[in-house]
This record gives C-alpha cells, structure tokens and sequence, in this order.
C-alpha cells in the first residue's frame, strides 16, 4: 500500500532531508510535550468555540516541520473559528508514518488532516480517506479545474477525488551547459537531445573508462538506480503506460514497455561494458551522495545529463561543493514509439482520513494551504505549488545563485512540466507495484532475467494483486 | 468428599496467604503474558485465516491465505531458501568460532579478563549499529575490507550490491555477535572436573582425543542450548536485513529472509491475514525444528549421570 518515498532510492535522493527528520521530529515531538504544541493555540479565551484541528506531516527536516507550523500558524491567525490543537511532524521515516497514520484510523483516532507522501489513490480505495469532491466544489482555490489534470489523477480514483496535490517536485533533464559547449553544443534546452536515440548517441561522447571505473559519462540510463519511480515518465516517454486507471489494468508487459527496457539495456551493453554494477560502483550518478559515500559525478563535473526531480534545486550545492553553478533543464527526449515529451511528478498530497472529526475545518486550511500557504512552504523548501491560485513563486537560493531572471525562467519551465505530466501514482496497490516493477527493473538490468520475460511476470503479480483489491472490495 | 475434606485441612492458613500473596506478586506478569503474548499468539492463528488490513474488519477466507503462500507467491519461496542458508551456514560457524573462544578464554592467560569482556562487547551493539559499522566495513568505496583485499591484490566484491555475495557478508554480520554462546561454552567448560581430564591424560589421550572423547561430551548439553537458541534466531534475522537489503531483499532479493517477508506484507501492503499466515508457518517451522534437534540430541547429548 506504501510507496518508497522514505525507502532507499529515496534515501539516495533526499536522504539528508528524511535523515534530519527523525532527529528534527523527535525534537518536535519533545516540544509537543504530550503531543501538543502550545505554540501554536491561540485565543485561547475563545478556545471553547473554536474549532480544534489536529494535522499531522510526514517526517521531514526540521526546517519543514517549522515551516509547516508557521504556516498552520497563520491560517490560525486568519480563522478565528479554529484553533490548531497539534501540528505534529511525526517521527521515524515514511513507513512508520503511515503505520501511525492507519493506526489511528483504525483506532478511531485519526488526526483531522494529514500530509502524506502516499498516493492517496492506494488509501482511498481502502475506505481510508474522505472523499473531498463536494468540499472542492464549494471552496475558494481547490476546485477540479485549479489542478493539472496529471497530478490531481494521483488523488482520484472510482470517481471520487481523495486529497489535493498542494505541491510537488516535478521531473526533467538536468544538464551542465559547460560539457555540452565543449563538445560544440549550445547551451540553450533547444539543443538538448529529442529523442533516447540522440540522447545516447550523445551521451556516447562524454562516457570515458579508466579500467572498470567509469569515470564520466553523458547519461546514464535512470542514474544507473532505476527505480520504479520514474518508470511511468519513461514508459509515457515511449507511447506507453505501467497502469491503465480507467480499465484497473496493468500493462506492465505491453510491447512498448518491452521496447523500452530492451533499448536501456542494449545502451548499457554498448556503452556501459554491460554491466550496471561497474556503473555503480564509479560514482553516483543521482546528483546525490549514494549510500556508499560515493559522491555525485554531475557535480564534480563528469556528467553531462541526468534525471531528477525539481528538489535538486535545493540540493544542488548541499553534499558537495559543485564544480560549476550554471546548471539548466530540458525535456525528457522521446523514445523510439513515443510522439511527445512528458513529465513526471511526486506531490506532497494533503488529505482527510476517514473518521476525522471536523473535515469541513480543516479543507479550509487544505484550501488555504493550496493557494497561500505554499508560498511560505516554498521559500522554505522548494516543492514546486501546483495549484492555478497559488503566487508565483521563485526559489530564492536559485535567485541568489543565478539571478532573478533564470529563476523566474526556470519556474515557468516547471509550470510547462506540471501541465504536461503524465498519470502517475493512480494505482490502488502503488506500493506493492513500485516494489514489484523495482525488483522487475533491478533483474532486466543486472541480466537477471530478459525484458519481456521478467516484465511478464510483474506484469503477472501486480494484476493479481489488483484482482485481490478489487475483489475484496466487489 | 473425604479425601477433599482432608486436602483442605491439608493446606494450612498460612500456606494459602502465601499462596495468594505469591499470586499477587506473579499477577503483573500473568497478565502481561495473557495479554501481551498468549492473546497476540492465538489472534495470530485466526487472523491467519482471514483477510485484514487493518482498516476493516477481518474476514474469514479459510485456508486461501495458506494455499497463496505454497503455490502463488515465489517471495516466500526465496525468503525460505535465503533463511534456510543463512541458518545452515550461520549456526554451524557461530558454534565452532565461539567454542574456539571460549577454549581460548578457557586458557589462564594474562588479562584473561580484558579477552572475555573485549569478545562479549559486539553482543551489546545494538543491530542497527553493528550494520551500519557492516556496511562501512565492506563499502567497496574505501571500506577496509576491500582496501585489505586491494593491497593483497584481490579486487574485492561489492559486498552488499553484489546478490552473489550479500548473503555471505550477512551471514558474517550475524556470526560478529558472538558473546553469548561463548559465555555459555564457557561456563561448561569452567564445569568439566580436571580430574577428568587429569585421567584422560594419564591414560595418554593427546590434545584432540581428550577433545573428543572427554571435553565435547561433558559440554553436549551446552552445545544442545546454544543450537537450539542459535536456531531459532537464525529464523528471526530482521533488523540486518532490513537495513542491508530494504523491503524487497536488495540486491536482486538475495537478502530476504523470512522475518522482512512478514513485515513487508505485514505493515507495508497491509496483508495482516497474510502476514500471519506466514508467522504461523515461521512458528511451525521451527517448533518442528526445535523438536527434531530435541529429537535428535538423544543422541548426541550426555548428561551428568548419564540422564538423557
């Protein structure tokens, strides 16, 4: 039912974050006293009238947990009819989260709202969530039409939408300027690769061996780590999808998802000796440190391109002392069945789960957080608003660094990539699929097993686990 | 009605506010055992035969969760091959290392002391410290082990990233630990009378025979404990894994065992029914394990007086 977020490939991108969390909630929660934070009641005079809400988020750095207390702060300030009773970042990492989160459900104690890094498609099905179309209709900022239709796709599902994607890290192609200007490419995105075949004709260029290490390369297939999180955007990438929402089919197996997997693992034959662990082992080729303690080759200078989510913008500078500073970012090529680039997205969800006690209280402050509060969220931490109402923002490190100019440019790239995301997070067993097609995706890569074979077989189990869903629910 | 009449006058006031008082102090205990454990262990058998995730009531499906297990799911297959290596090869190997241990810190040496301490020491790092300290060890960017192995000028695995020798390198987290054993090895050996031995050697047994024939049978009850215990947690690996392989036994799940498979089900897809089933085939497993080296230890096991 989970998804990886607070899992390893997770842990390989943002770990610094998830890291600090446990200590930034602890703390928290040692502040909280008995899980209250009295900071954050006011009126209390008035307190009997009010409505007192109880939000819980995920296990963040403490500078999100602070941020997301402010900004229940300041809602609190403007509706006096509520009061936060708690706003409480949980410690732990993502999966004891939301093993304290169905806890509570289940105990009939559920908080009022919750942030979740869970696609709430997978918790909606199982009765979890309330079903907030109606608060929707009748809001300020939160109606169907404020959203890209992508994302809110990872809220909804038979119908019924379960929670708003307020923010979300967006996918795209990072790229060093100054690699591709010496190999004679201009710098602008217009000159980045359209299609996988450009990509790896010239990636080609940049990929330089020193016995078994790789010491630079142009693009390494999904950062060499390929996990199941990306996996939609390349599979859209290729005509294709992992899921089929509207027909609850998974057609993990289909030809084009084939195609895909065939190509990535003929590009590391040919130029990654075949061998992913020899890949691995060189660098890291996230744009993070790996749990190995090997630091990132784009950087230091000694990769041209890679995949990441918009995060990176935050991150840039935070493990390594980067060797240049003029980074940029381009649309995913298109693959060999593909028509047009795509995106991909990983939300910061807000949701009411089943059994709250005041949901129409706190979609107010869903409501409000979706339009205003982002922006406090976002000086902080550089999850990108989604919703049409929100401000625009610019990050401000990116500001600093790069000039307000860039920064405004590269939000508005951001805005493109959220419109043209392709539907992901909509299955109902997200988790157990992601698990799945990772292990799928780790046997294709490291010979395993074949593409069309191993992705059969996951194919196989994640329909079965749907079917098992489905009929529980029938 | 006589005989019950006597038994009553048998048990004299005293005894009885003993008896009550005895209860009240073993009370705390009986209820924790009842509440924490005795129910938890007989929920675990229904819900073995329900579907439950938590947030609905469970519902009753017979033996489908079962029969899902043996004939649909090759994860319980891998995670019973990976938990059966790693028990085959891990207890074997944490007898021996920690007899020789004990035989050595059985030796009237100098600072005998500061050995027995120095050898009990990785027993008290808890597991998610020893791992880490594990995976650092056996980094191939710079962990000792490989840079060893580099001077000596063998280019070493990826330790942990490598599904051909993750479980190798799991099974030597586990052997580190080793304290225990040895301190029961120990104590058996500090109980072997030296006139024994004494005999032994005037009868001309050498170092090995008198091993053999002398030391090994007098400490086979210790040997029976340390194998049966060493079983039963060879079953129960879960932290290690966990922190080493992840959810789905990375790499390539060469490092799932049986204990993540639970969890995974259990508090990750919220399969509880499933996840029970397969504690209850874990809890059968090794009950018929125990029995078997029970079993067998007729045997293989001397005691004092020659009780088996």
């Amino acid at each position: 039912m989970t998804t990886r977020r607070g899992a390893r490939p997770y842990r390989l991108t943002r770990r610094q974050m998830i890291g600090s969390g446990v200590a930034g909630g602890a703390a928290l929660a040692m502040l909280g006293g008995s899980g209250r934070l009295p900071g954050l009641t006011l009126n209390h005079a008035a307190a009997q009238e009010q409505t007192a809400l109880r939000f819980w988020v995920p296990p963040g750095s403490p500078l999100y947990c602070e941020v997301q207390q402010e900004i229940a702060a300041d809602y609190a300030a403007l509706d006096q009819s509520i009061r936060f009773e708690e706003v409480q970042c949980l410690p732990g990492e993502t999966d004891d989260y939301f093993q304290a989160i169905l806890a509570a459900i289940a105990a009939g104690n559920p908080p009022d709202g919750m942030v979740i890094w869970d696609t709430p498609v997978s918790l909606g099905a199982r009765d979890a969530l309330v079903a907030i179309d109606d608060l929707m209709a009748a809001s300020e900022h939160s109606q169907v039409e404020k959203w890209p239709e992508g994302l809110l796709a990872s809220c909804q599902y038979e119908g019924q939408t379960y929670g708003l994607p307020v923010t979300a890290g967006l996918y795209g192609l990072w790229y060093n300027p100054n690699l591709l200007e010496e190999k004679g490419i201009p710098s602008g995105r217009e000159s980045l690769p359209k299609t996988w075949q450009e990509l790896r004709d010239l990636s080609k260029e940049f990929t330089v061996w020193d016995g078994d290490r790789l010491v630079s390369a142009g693009f390494v297939p999904n950062n060499g780590d390929f996990g199941a999180f990306e996996l939609p955007i390349w599979s859209a990438l290729n005509g294709g999808q992992l899921y089929d929402a509207a027909n609850q089919t998974y057609t993990i197996d289909s030809e084009t998802n084939i195609e895909m997997m065939d190509f990535m693992v003929s590009w590391i034959d040919e130029e990654y000796k075949g061998d992913i662990a020899l890949v691995r082992s060189s660098a890291g080729w996230g744009g993070y440190v790996t749990e190995d303690g090997l630091p990132p080759a784009f950087q230091a200078g000694n990769q041209a391109m890679l995949q990441q989510g918009s995060w990176l913008m935050g991150d840039f500078a935070a493990e390594v002392e980067p060797v240049f500073d003029n980074w940029n970012i381009g649309d995913h090529p298109v693959g060999p069945s593909g028509e047009s680039s795509v995106s991909g997205f990983w939300p910061n969800w807000m949701a009411i789960p089943a059994g709250a006690a005041n949901p129409e209280a706190v979609f107010g402050y869903m409501d409000y957080m979706s339009a205003v509060g982002v922006e406090k969220w976002f000086n902080a931490i550089p999850d990108i608003p989604t919703n049409a109402d929100a401000p625009a923002v610019l990050p401000q490190g990116v500001v600093e660094s790069r000039g307000e100019e860039f920064a405004q440019e590269i939000m508005a790239f951001w805005d493109t990539q959220a419109e043209m995301s392709t539907a992901m997070w909509t299955s109902p067993v997200q988790g157990f699929a992601n698990d799945r097609l990772g292990q799928a995706v780790e046997r294709i890569l490291t010979k395993a097993a074949a593409p069309a074979e191993e992705l059969a077989a996951a194919q196989a189990d994640c329909q079965a686990e749907l079917e098992s869903l489905l009929g529980d629910q029938g | 009605m006589a005989t019950m009449a006597m038994r009553r006058t048998a048990v004299s006031p005293l005894r009885r506010q003993e008896s009550r008082a005895g209860l009240i102090f073993i009370l705390p205990w009986l209820v924790s055992l009842l509440v924490f454990t005795t129910y938890p262990v007989l929920a675990t058998f229904y819900l073995s035969f329900t579907e439950y995730n938590i947030l609905q009531p469970p519902s009753w499906i017979g033996l489908e969760n079962y029969q899902t297990i043996f004939t649909e799911d090759p994860a319980f297959w891998k995670a019973v091959r990976n938990s059966a290596v790693y028990a085959l090869v891990s207890v074997p190997l944490k007898l021996v290392i920690a007899f020789g241990l004990a035989m050595l810190l059985n030796m009237g040496v100098r600072g005998i002391g500061v050995y027995r301490t120095v050898f009990y020491l990785p027993t008290l790092v808890p597991p998610i410290a020893a791992t880490i300290i594990f995976l650092l060890l056996f980094s191939p960017a710079g962990g000792p082990i490989n840079s060893i192995l580099g001077w000596l000028g063998i280019r070493g695995p990826d330790w942990f990233n490598d599904p051909n020798w993750a479980m190798p390198a799991l099974i030597v987290l586990g052997v580190w630990p080793l304290g225990v054993e040895t301190l029961a090895f120990l104590a058996g050996l500090k109980e072997i009378p030296q006139d024994l031995l004494d005999a032994a050697a005037v009868d001309g047994a050498q170092g090995w025979q008198r091993l053999r024939h002398v030391i090994l049978p007098l400490i086979s009850p210790v040997i029976l404990f340390n194998l049966v215990i060493g079983v039963i947690y060879s079953f129960q690996v879960f932290t290690q894994a966990l922190v080493i392989g992840g959810f789905n036994g990375e790499p390539l799940e060469s490092t799932l065992m049986f204990l993540v498979l639970i969890y995974r089900n259990a508090f990750r897809y919220f399969s509880m029914g499933y996840a029970a089933a397969l504690s209850v085939i874990l809890f059968l497993a090794v009950l018929a394990l125990t029995l078997l080296i029970f079993r067998s230890s007729r045997a293989w096991v001397h005691y004092e007086g020659g009780q088996r």
